[in-house]
């Protein structure tokens, strides 16, 4: 249900891009008016974040994860129902602005004081708040349920050093989702405080701007990396499977992840670089930012460690994660550039911006879940998505994802910022702009080729059995024949590949 | 007569006329952004020779361990050893770049010792206030500046966040209410450069367009005396600094020598003496002011200027007037 | 035991909350002057009193969970109601306070110091009511019969939260109303 409603969200965030892209096709269009403009750039970027991107990783997770580790439901079901429901709610409540007077406009990031009353008063900000509030108390529930469920309910000998790996980037990254939402649900008070009851946090008398900044990046830094987290561990899973080897350097990988949770609540002002805090300010988080590229570096190179070696099968979720490798990489790149604070100041606020962002997100997150997607569907739905419409759907996403985002670097070093309506005639700006624009639509395309796949698959998919992809975990393990119920029985469990270990024991005997 | 010819015109092909050249980061015409360039060059560098190895890892591994070629043979394991130097490496080339950008930051943008600017910039939500301290001259949106000197520009703001960039200048920085910030920059040559509002800040923050003259310091010091100097009322202008006053305009702007004296919107006494209107948006001729009098949302919709429904012939009138405000 | 680690994990979030509304607060300390304005506006000792009184029932709590564990439980009950009244006297100490502010024109309209004072004790004194809330129902499992009774955990993770909002208070009191007068 996660991923129903995570998909319903994903067609309205993706059309609101759609949308914005047609408008930055050519210089000086006026096809949308700025009012509408700044409303859809803004529902876009809250909707891929809260109400995409998170549904869809952390339903998965609340699917697989059970599973993984041998158990036979979360540890509060009901809980986990609840989170579901709330996180839908407040995705309409904030889709609900649309007929109530106006979108929130001020930017996903809704920086003081242009979010105060004076400025922006139409209701959308407080249905952006509200929304977001809500959306927030379903993420931090199931983060305490998962916390919960792994590290109560695992099967008799699996300790935690012998958690897979999505189980284990499940559990940081719940960790990392109860410590950086409060700050967002305290800025979202107090934003809803000044709003409606004339507080005077972020307004121009007394209250400061800055702080709402603080705020807002204090949780939104950790965010990305509760976006990237759940991502990592399905490549963790697709590389072993599809390599046919254990994961290089299992310690590594699990520790560094640790150590990104840990350097996350550290970094958050090289959002600010350009506020004017100091040079003090400003080299204590260049450094801390620049230091969390290492163990994110430490992971890739375990990851092609763990193909090297082995005997790779290029099936979907495989392709997906090589080619997250090399785009991520990018997107990762472009990012410890704006940790170098020079560099941050001459690009900041720039089209480079989104084009690291999308990176990360789509080469990082979202690849993720399309591996995900095709690695589990067996599981979920007892059918294999089809391959070949699979491998279509691939080339033509990368394709068009790479002639989007790879483009806006340039733009961003020609000088166009972002959250723009529109762009004047400067040489090399429309073109540049069409040719992304054309991208996107490859995109939209492709996508329409994966929701054919999905239903396609669902009606007359090959059946899937077990065990499709001889892969080494539990969650592959025969189900229960009882609705309601994980597992009827299990193996015992001596090492991180359980289901490895039982199929060659049987091939033994 | 000209009034409704102009705006029918309009109406029918492009209506942002005036052209920019490209501002490019990676040209620099400043010497901080040279420094900065020199930074970003070597980044560039660095970031290729990573992505070139993880390319080149990728690929031999996902070649030469390709399932169909290796249908019988034994896993291979990658020696632990690679971890020390996929670690080492990184991390000297990270203490490398932080001690660089550390000396880079200290020269571009020293901490604030205190010492008055050379020029005040106030952003508001969308065009550019400019104040001259040391000369009393206040205007906006076109912003002239001594070339080949060392400048302190304060960087305040009226409203929202805004942000003061200049590609090719190099850094940006914030503008920020309730907060006073700096930049630096010392310009290598006489020239216009072009920027943008770089925070967003509302409806029209796309088009909040910087326009930089950077002079010799003869003409800038004659600009800045022609800008000193107040508006003389001769008998010819009178009228149209009564029918100002009367219309309303002279409670939002100012025009220096007359009794308007409004502070919320850009300053006009030397409206006529500048290349363009509307944060750089269209060239600055009587056909062009009137057309934006008669409809003030058309090119910049959203603006805070109100639409006045004024009769063809009192815009005809305010843009006669304007315009002979050199 | 999965209930009272699903406490302590929401007090965990609960408590990064809070402490976001303190660096609020003491964000404006400079500008808002509030060095000058805790001291002179606000009775440290009052509040201390009521701080007193909270304090006091987090031991009644105590008290009321060790009875219900020995299966006594009408004095549990008892307890119960002791924390009960004690938290309302709490709520009413603040609520007194409040109407002396807004009497002198402190609220949360009229300055930054009204703002975060106003915001930080609301959002603790809402959490309060959350808890006698709770504990009114608790009162009800404490006296009637229910399967499972002997061996229930609700009493002890309820008693996690309520231990938890006094802690809170504590960091609270001591940053509005003892700050001032330690630097």
């Amino acid at each position: 249900m996660y991923l129903f409603t995570a998909l319903f969200f994903f067609i309205l965030g993706g059309g609101a891009a759609l949308l914005m892209r047609t408008q930055l096709a050519v210089a000086n269009n006026r096809l949308l008016s700025p009012e509408v403009y700044n409303q859809i750039f803004t529902m876009h970027g809250t909707t891929m974040v809260f109400f995409v991107m998170m549904p869809a990783l952390l339903g998965i997770s609340v699917y697989i994860i059970p599973l993984m580790i041998g158990a036979n439901d979360m540890a509060f079901p009901r809980l986990n129902a609840f989170s579901l429901w709330i996180t839908l709610l407040g995705g309409l409540l904030l889709y609900f602005s649309f007929a109530a007077g106006g979108a929130p406009d001020a930017g996903w990031f809704n920086y003081a004081p242009l979010n105060q009353f004076y400025y922006s008063f139409t209701k959308g900000i407080d249905y952006y708040a509200m929304g977001l509030l809500l959306g927030g108390i379903g993420s931090v529930s199931t983060a305490i349920n998962l916390i919960v469920t792994i590290l109560t309910m695992r099967i008799k000998g699996m300790h935690l050093t012998q958690l897979p790996l999505f189980a284990w980037m499940g559990l940081v990254n719940s960790f990392l989702i109860i410590g950086a939402f409060p700050a967002l649900n305290a800025a979202l008070c107090m934003l809803l405080l000044d709003r409606q009851l004339h507080a005077h946090f972020f307004n121009n008398s007394g209250g400061s701007a800055l702080l709402w900044q603080h705020l807002f990046w204090m949780f939104g830094h950790p965010e990305v990396y509760i976006l990237i987290l759940p991502a990592f561990g399905v490549y963790s899973e697709v590389f072993q499977v599809f390599s046919g080897k254990r994961i290089y350097g299992y310690g590594f990988v699990a520790g560094s992840t640790v150590a990104i949770a840990l350097l996350s609540f550290g970094v958050w002002v090289h959002h600010m670089f350009a506020t004017g805090l100091g040079n003090t300010v400003n080299t204590f988080f260049a450094a801390s930012s620049m230091l969390i590229g290492i163990p994110t570096g430490i992971k890739i190179f375990n990851w092609i460690g763990t193909m090297y070696g082995g005997s790779i099968r290029f099936t979907v979720p495989m392709m997906f994660a090589i080619a997250f490798l090399i785009e991520f990489t990018i997107g990762g790149l472009s990012g410890i550039g704006f940790s170098i604070v020079p560099i941050d100041w001459e690009l900041t606020d720039s089209y480079f911006v989104v084009a690291h962002l999308h990176y990360v997100f789509i080469g990082g997150s979202l690849f993720g879940l399309f591996a995900a997607l095709f690695y589990w569907f067996p599981r979920m739905s007892g059918r294999m998505l089809d391959e070949k419409l699979g491998k279509w759907f691939f080339w033509i996403f990368v394709t068009g994802f790479n002639m989007t985002f790879f483009i806006q670097h340039f733009l961003g070093l020609m000088g166009m910022p972002r959250r723009v309506y529109t762009y004047p005639d400067i040489p090399g700006y429309t073109i540049l702009n069409f040719i992304s624009t054309a991208g996107a639509f490859l995109m939209a395309a492709a996508v329409l080729l994966l929701l054919y796949n999905i239903y396609i698959s669902i009606k007359k998919g090959t059946p899937a059995g077990t065990d499709p992809w001889d892969a080494f975990t539990l969650e592959w393990y025969p189900p229960s024949t009882h609705p309601g119920k994980n597992f009827d029985e299990l193996p015992e469990v001596h090492s991180r590949q359980p289901l490895l270990d039982l199929k060659k024991a049987s091939v033994n005997q | 007569m000209f009034v409704p010819l102009v705006i029918s015109d309009r109406l029918m092909h492009d209506t942002i006329s005036t052209s920019i050249p490209l501002q490019s980061v990676l040209n620099a015409t400043t010497k901080q952004a040279e420094e900065i360039n020199s930074l970003t060059n070597w980044f560039f560098i660095a970031a290729a020779f990573i992505m070139l190895v993880v390319l080149t890892f990728t690929v031999y591994v996902i070649m030469r361990f390709n399932a169909d070629k290796r249908r019988n043979k034994e896993k291979k394991e990658l020696s632990r050893k690679w971890e020390i130097p996929m670690i080492g490496i990184p991390s000297a080339m990270i203490i490398v770049f932080l001690v660089y950008s550390i000396i880079t930051m200290g020269h571009v943008l020293p901490d604030n010792d205190n010492s008055p600017p050379d020029l005040i910039v106030i952003a508001h939500q969308w065009w550019w206030e400019a104040r001259y301290p040391d000369y009393k001259v206040v205007t906006a949106n076109e912003i002239h500046l001594p070339a080949q000197r060392n400048l302190k520009i304060q960087l305040q703001s009226a409203d929202v966040i805004h942000d003061w960039w200049v590609p090719s200048f190099g850094n940006k920085m914030d503008m920020i209410p309730g907060r006073l910030n700096y930049i630096h920059i010392n310009v290598k040559k006489p020239g216009v450069y072009y920027g943008t509002c770089s925070e967003f800040c509302g409806r029209q923050h796309a088009q909040m367009r910087l326009i930089i003259v950077a002079e010799k310091n003869e003409d800038y010091l004659q600009w800045l005396s022609q800008q000193q100097r107040d508006v003389v009322m001769e008998s010819a202008t009178l009228p149209g600094a009564a029918l100002f006053i009367r219309e309303g305009c002279g409670s939002c702007h100012t025009i220096k020598g007359t009794p308007a004296n409004g502070d919320r919107a850009p300053e006009l006494t030397h409206l006529a003496s500048r290349k363009t209107l509307l944060t750089g948006l269209v060239p600055n001729d009587s056909g062009e002011l009137a057309g934006f009098i008669k409809a003030p949302h058309f090119i910049k919709p959203g603006i805070n200027m109100p639409d006045f429904r004024l009769p063809d012939s009192t815009v005809r009138k305010l843009a006669g007037y304007l315009s002979c405000l050199k | 035991m999965q209930n009272k680690l699903m406490m302590k994990l929401a007090i965990g979030s609960e408590a990064i909350f809070f402490l976001a509304f303190i660096l609020g607060y003491l964000h404006f300390w400079d500008q808002g002057n509030f060095q000058l304005q805790a001291s002179t506006q606000l009775s440290a000792s009052k509040s201390a009193l009521y701080t007193g009184l909270l304090i006091l029932s987090s031991v009644t709590f105590i008290v009321a969970e060790k009875t219900f564990n020995e299966r006594k439980y009408n004095r549990s009950l008892w307890w119960m109601l002791c924390t009960i009244l004690l938290g309302v006297i709490f709520l009413g100490g603040q609520g007194i306070e409040y109407y002396e502010l807004i009497q002198h024109n402190i609220s949360l309209s009229t300055g930054v110091f009204g703002t975060a004072f106003f915001a930080l004790t609301g959002f603790h004194g809402l959490h309060v009511i959350i808890g006698l809330i709770i504990m009114i129902y608790l009162c009800w499992l404490i006296k009637y019969d229910y399967p499972g009774k002997q061996n229930s955990t609700i009493i002890s993770t309820a008693g996690i939260y309520w231990h938890f909002v006094d802690i809170v208070w504590i960091c609270v009191f001591t940053t509005i109303y003892l700050l001032p007068f330690l630097i």
